[in-house]
């Protein structure tokens, strides 16, 4: 009877390829969210009723659509209705991107919102410059306020691209059913997958964790 | 000198400071008193000119400034006019030294002598590694007081600097003050401390809604001449 070990060995390839389809679907939703989102964000507080409110409206209406949902229906019914058809992985990554956009740029007009004017007016009484006043005191402090809740969305998103196997992406967890389906071990190869995803997410949950008490202490203060 | 002449400053309609007229003068200490909610932190808001009045005019020497304003000032009162604010602001990831430092762009070595002479007189010498929030209270106002004081200011305004501090504590801050009176510059203190301000204080300003009642020197609190500041007293 062959270990769950020799189970991965035998079937590495398809579990790279798995693997790579998965990390291809979260950098495309890191990159895109982190910088769209993040622009939005910034751009939701300059501008707030022609940005701030239709981001804040369309994420909170977004907030209420399950997931799974919101795949089936931009995979079928969109593209019906559109009369198209898009590569699943493509619309995955189209999901989770709009996903990530709408939680990052949240994420980040909080952070620029909810930082103290009073740090930005002792600043200014103190004569500092723009310059300064932007890059030593706003971006640090609401860097330091965003970058727990930012790691963990992204940690969230990884999580989420499981979701994609449900559209026929050939990532990770399809290629795990599918061995499932050859081998009759779920309960191993499920448990592995798992181990294999709580290394990558537990390290990345405890550095969110560490910052967010670091730096949550520090401006506690206010 | 500054000089405020019929200052009003309203928010939602509610006049805060209803016509405020005052002068303020280096080498001296002004304490400005009165109930919560009169009006002292956005007076002083207002003479640092963080906020601008709705109306009236302000001279900060040879500056004037007359509201309201549709152009930008060209130059502001502070950092010449600073002020130490009631929650003191210290920048939460820096340390009181970069605290301290920050706002100097040019840091040579009479602004070092400067920062040795003010943390070792402001006894903070051994702090300046820590952070804020790793300080005591005392400590980090006088952090705070050395931040504004690097940039050598000439007039001073303190909102509530004793609120917290115990006996010790506020003896060190009235010497401090005393020092900052000789090298001649202007100080305002907001204060509730009524033993505090008779050690202090050259001039006394009692503000009570948005108005100053009551100016004089340390006798108005032993001879109130309205009704407003008997009661505030307790006479």
């Amino acid at each position: 009877m062959e270990s769950v070990f020799e189970i991965i060995y035998k079937y590495r390839d398809a579990f790279a390829g798995g693997l790579f389809v998965t990390l291809k679907l979260c950098l495309i939703t890191w990159i895109v969210g982190l910088v769209v989102g993040g622009s939005l964000g910034i751009l939701s507080v300059k501008w707030k009723k022609a940005i701030g409110i239709p981001v804040r409206s369309f994420s909170f209406i977004l907030s209420g659509i399950p997931i799974l949902v919101f795949l089936y229906w931009l995979h079928y019914p969109a593209q019906t209705l559109l009369n198209i058809v898009v590569d699943p992985f493509y619309t995955a990554s189209a999901m989770l991107t709009i996903l990530n956009i709408f939680a990052v740029s949240d994420i980040v007009r909080g952070g620029i919102e909810n930082l103290p004017n009073q740090y930005i007016e002792v600043a200014k009484i103190c004569g500092l410059s723009n310059k300064k006043r932007l890059f030593k005191i706003e971006f640090p402090l609401i860097f330091r306020h965003i970058f727990p809740p930012l790691l963990i969305t992204q940690v969230n998103m990884l999580h989420m691209s499981l979701f994609a196997s449900l559209i026929s992406v050939e990532e990770i967890f399809r290629v795990t059913q599918r061995v499932i389906s050859i081998e009759y071990k779920p309960v191993e190869i499920y448990t592995a997958l798992g181990i294999f995803f709580l290394l990558i997410s537990l390290p990345l949950n405890g550095i969110a964790l560490y910052f967010k008490h670091k730096y949550g202490r520090n401006l506690s203060e206010r | 000198m500054i000089v405020a002449d019929k200052i009003v400053k309203s928010y939602n309609g509610n006049k805060i400071l209803n016509e405020i007229s005052l002068e303020l003068n280096r080498g001296e200490i002004s304490v400005l008193f009165g109930p919560s909610g009169c009006g002292k932190t956005t007076l002083c808001r207002n003479l640092t000119m963080l906020e601008y009045p709705d109306s009236g005019t302000l001279k900060v020497d040879e500056q004037f400034y007359q509201f309201p304003s549709k152009n930008n000032f060209p130059v502001m009162p502070f950092p010449k006019v600073n002020m130490v604010f009631q929650q003191l602001f210290l920048w939460p990831h820096l340390t009181n030294e970069q605290n301290i430092k920050l706002a100097i762009n040019d840091f040579n070595k009479e602004k070092n002598e400067r920062f040795e002479y003010l943390t070792k007189l402001l006894k903070i010498d051994d702090i300046l590694t820590q952070y804020p929030n790793e300080s005591s209270l005392g400590q980090k106002q006088r952090v705070a007081i050395a931040r504004v004081l690097i940039l050598d200011p000439e007039f001073i305004f303190f909102d509530e600097m004793t609120s917290a501090l115990d006996i010790v504590q506020t003896n060190n801050i009235v010497k401090i003050l005393l020092k900052l009176k000789d090298v001649g510059m202007g100080i305002l203190i907001i204060t509730h401390n009524i033993n505090f301000m008779e050690r202090v204080a050259d001039k006394l300003l009692f503000m009570y809604d948005g108005k100053i009642i009551e100016t004089g020197n340390k006798n108005i609190i032993k001879k109130p001449q309205t009704e407003i500041l008997k009661k505030f007293l307790g006479i």
